[in-house]
């Protein structure tokens, strides 16, 4: 199939759907289902065949239409498709993530009071998010990139009116001491929303910002002649060609420009990706329905910013790239080290999100010469599915629990439920990075991306502390998701239930759902990525159809040499199995080995933790959701709305003085404009004519 | 008197004045008349006199500009016809709140009760 028709299909049958959807679902919600997930199913089979027709890597098809003329300026911004390797593979695992989760929630929320409205707000989300991957430029992307913000809106408040847990007090009451670490404890769907919205407002500032950088500097640039200033090729030309050294902005030029310009817009991927200190959206965002949590997760919303990242690759400076690796290290590690004491299914799986893009992240700015691109883009694909996998499973386990949530409830569910434990272990083990499951692959790439950058740096002579830090924060993190995740498996699957009135009732779900938890599963094996089971082998069909030339400021990228980059790899292998045996270890001792030993250990691992100072560090999140809520919420805002209040300002800047005088003056002019408006037409029109000859008097006497 | 009267050669003044003329009457007209009929009417005249005049440069002054003028005067023709029937609706419908149509009485919207 034309891989351009194949993204119209995957575009607009799903836009199609969702505008049905709105306005159709309180009357026909039963039908909308099945049309949504047909239409996805479409999108998914088109979307499959136009990437295998698109083939080979460095082929790209784009069409476009001119949609915003600028007279005289030779600029015209337009819309359309742009498809490559990375593009459309993403658009297939958007659509087809899309499908497999909507064919789950048909069960998960069968009995739900706003069944079909999810299912149209899921399609919007869908088609927003297609629209990102299908962009042939900035400026689509980022309104599409507005539309995913404004999908995931509609998602996490979907439980529109629940009330917040603080304003129960009966919750209040009777809430464990670990309660920090339970999303139900915390706010509202519709504060979560806005609160996911007003974060994003600050990375989309940084975006639109780089944005009109980027169109400022190429469409002032001698060599552009006209068209879209934002299309990639136009851009990512105009920057190998150096039209960011010829202007000065804010006293930056040439190299800084571009690194400003690129830092910009990443900062819009900061947002959409939760990387840190931009995070704190997506924890709260839990409170949306959880396969919703699936696809923002997988695919669609925090997808988009390292897709983002991916695509503006030819853009980023080496300073630039330095950057983004630190933020994705800090990012990786603040979040992986809060996982750990989370006693919530889901928030556990939120901050494994945001630690595992934290990884993607990290090695994208590792820079393509260290292997870094193809390591971060693998990541964000083999995450996509078993991070799927693994929020479905939550479903599964939260729908059988009528809604706990709660890790400590769990416990024994392998025996309840034995396919969803034995899909969320597998999903486990590859987020740990076993051999044999996929992340072992990708993240092993990601890993000895950073410690090849560490490398290079050495061997051009500029190697410091500060270069080893990002790589040693991204080691740390893989012994802690070890720790973290066999942690979460351990204690609502294994031993015996704690709650055993909930759990006793526990069941798989229906069939369609568990083929889709089994699917997943089978994805998240390696050799499906790969195509061999060699852990050594790193040429894998997926990495070679994502070694796409970059172009850009990347077009004399050349790898290590094969002989270091083996060494490199055996390395990290050997290091991260290292870390992953004491991590799994450490995770099995206390929530395995321990509790079995006894009531009395049992409880000695449940005393009081709060007098633990780390454990009131981690469980408080490192304090940065209290210090905004101090500093933005409860200082600019409360506060100084209060502190303005009260001042005098009449005082000060004589401000009432100034008011009333202008009050003044409006009403004066008033009565003496209400003396022509008499209200008598005869009147008006003789004033009209009054006025018409004082003009031609003016015109033929001073003529 | 007469070279005058007739415009001479191309005899253009003779239109001017009768279109100057008919401009003074609508003008008068829209001046003095309470009924909003009669000042619609007013406005028709002075609508008119302006087509004349295009008309009448148009196919004296310049040949060029003709197809312009009258096409011009059809545009206003229409914009005569449509405005009519949207203030007559108009009319009608301060017939029917107020069961008066002066003009010197319908001034709510100075900021006195009707």
């Amino acid at each position: 199939m034309n891989p351009i028709l194949s993204a119209l299909i995957g575009l607009f049958l799903p836009l199609a759907v969702s505008v049905f959807g709105t306005f159709t679902w309180r009357k026909w919600g039963k039908a909308l289902d099945l049309l949504s997930v047909g239409a996805l199913l479409v999108g998914a089979i088109a979307t499959c065949l136009g990437a295998i027709e698109l083939g080979q890597s460095g082929a790209s098809v784009s069409t476009s239409v001119p949609w915003l003329w600028f007279e005289g300026t030779g600029i015209v911004f337009s819309l359309g498709i742009h498809l490559d390797a990375l593009g459309a593979m993403m658009l297939f695992v958007v659509q087809a993530l899309g499908f497999l989760v909507l064919v789950f929630s048909r069960w998960y929320l069968h009995d739900d009071r706003f069944y079909g409205k999810f299912f149209a707000s899921f399609s919007f989300f869908v088609f927003a998010m297609s629209g990102v991957v299908v962009a042939p430029g900035l400026l689509q992307a980022f309104i599409c990139w507005e539309l995913v913000g404004l999908g995931s809106y509609f998602l996490i408040g979907y439980w529109h009116d629940k009330p917040e847990a603080s304003q129960d007090p009966e919750y209040q009451a009777n809430k464990p001491f670990y309660a920090t670490g339970l999303i139900e404890s915390k706010l509202s769907p519709s504060s979560a929303q806005f609160k996911a919205f007003l974060v994003n407002r600050i990375g989309d500032f940084g975006f639109l910002s780089g944005l009109a950088l980027c169109a400022w500097v190429v469409s002032t640039w001698s060599g552009f002649h006209g068209g879209d200033p934002l299309s990639w090729s136009t851009l990512f030309g105009a920057v190998a060609a150096g039209a960011f050294g010829k202007v000065t902005f804010l006293g930056f030029s040439g190299a800084a420009l571009l690194t400003l310009a690129g830092l910009l817009v990443f900062l819009g991927a900061m947002g959409k990706s939760a990387q840190f200190p931009l995070h704190v959206w997506l924890p709260d965002a839990m409170q949306g329905p959880t396969t919703a949590s699936a696809i923002i997760h997988a695919a669609t919303m925090v997808a988009a910013g390292v897709f983002l990242t991916a695509r503006i690759y030819p853009m980023l400076t080496p300073e630039a790239l330095v950057a983004i690796q630190w933020v994705g290290a800090i990012t990786a590690f603040v979040a992986v080290t809060i996982a750990c004491v989370q006693w919530d299914f889901k928030a556990v799986l939120a901050y494994s999100t945001i630690s595992q893009l934290g990884y993607m992240m990290l090695g994208l700015g590792s820079g393509a010469e260290a292997g870094g691109y193809g390591a971060g883009v693998s990541h964000l694909f083999t995450h996509a599915i078993f991070k799927c996998m693994l929020f479905l499973g939550a479903a599964a386990v939260i729908h059988a629990l009528h809604g706990i949530q709660d890790l400590n409830r769990m416990g024994g569910l392998a025996k309840k439920m034995p396919l969803t434990a034995l899909a969320t272990g597998i999903g486990t083990l590859a987020i740990l990075g076993v051999p044999g499951f996929s992340a072992f692959w990708s993240k092993d790439a990601i890993l000895a991306a950073a410690s090849a950058k560490v490398s290079i740096a050495s061997v051009n002579g500029d190697c410091t502390f500060g270069a080893l830090i990002p790589w040693i924060l991204g080691l740390g993190t893989a012994g802690l998701t070890a720790f973290y995740m066999s942690r979460q498996w351990l204690l609502a699957f294994w031993g015996k239930g704690r709650d055993a009135h909930a759990v006793d009732h526990a069941h798989d779900p229906d069939k369609p759902s568990v083929i889709v938890l089994l699917v997943l599963a089978l994805f998240s094996i390696q050799a499906v990525w790969t195509g061999s089971l060699n852990p050594a082998s790193e040429h894998s069909w997926l990495s070679g159809l994502l070694a796409t030339p970059l172009g850009g400021l990347h077009a004399t990228a050349v790898g290590l040499p094969e002989e270091l980059s083996r060494v490199i790899h055996i390395q990290t292998m050997v290091a991260t199995l290292v870390l992953l045996v004491f991590g799994v270890g450490a995770a099995w001792f206390l929530y395995a080995f321990l509790p079995s030993q006894g009531e009395r250990t049992a409880q000695w691992l449940r005393r009081d933790p709060p007098t633990n100072l780390v454990w009131q560090w981690l469980a408080n999140l490192w304090f940065i959701d209290k210090a905004y809520d101090w500093l933005f919420v409860e200082g600019l805002g409360r506060r100084g709305g209060k502190a303005v209040a009260q001042a005098d300002l009449s005082k000060c800047f004589s401000l009432d003085r100034t008011i009333d005088e202008a009050a003044g003056l409006t009403g004066w002019a008033g009565r003496f404009a209400n003396f022509f408006q008499s209200g008598r037409s005869g009147a008006y029109a003789g004033w009209t004519l009054l006025a018409v000859f004082g003009a031609l008097a003016i015109v033929l006497l001073y003529k | 008197m007469m070279d005058l009267l007739l415009g001479g050669p191309d005899r253009l003044a003779p239109y001017l004045m009768l279109a100057a003329a008919l401009f003074a009457l609508g003008v008068f007209a829209c001046v003095t008349r309470r009924n909003p009929v009669g000042y619609l009417m007013g406005i028709e005249l002075m609508l008119n006199a302006a087509n004349l005049d295009m008309v009448a440069y148009g196919r004296f002054r310049s040949e060029t500009a003709a197809a312009n003028a009258q096409v011009g005067s059809l545009f206003v023709i229409a914009l005569a016809a449509a405005e009519a029937a949207v203030a007559l609706a108009l009319v009608y419908a301060i017939f029917q709140n107020l069961r008066d149509v002066d003009l010197d009485k319908i001034r709510s919207l100075n900021g006195e009760e009707p």
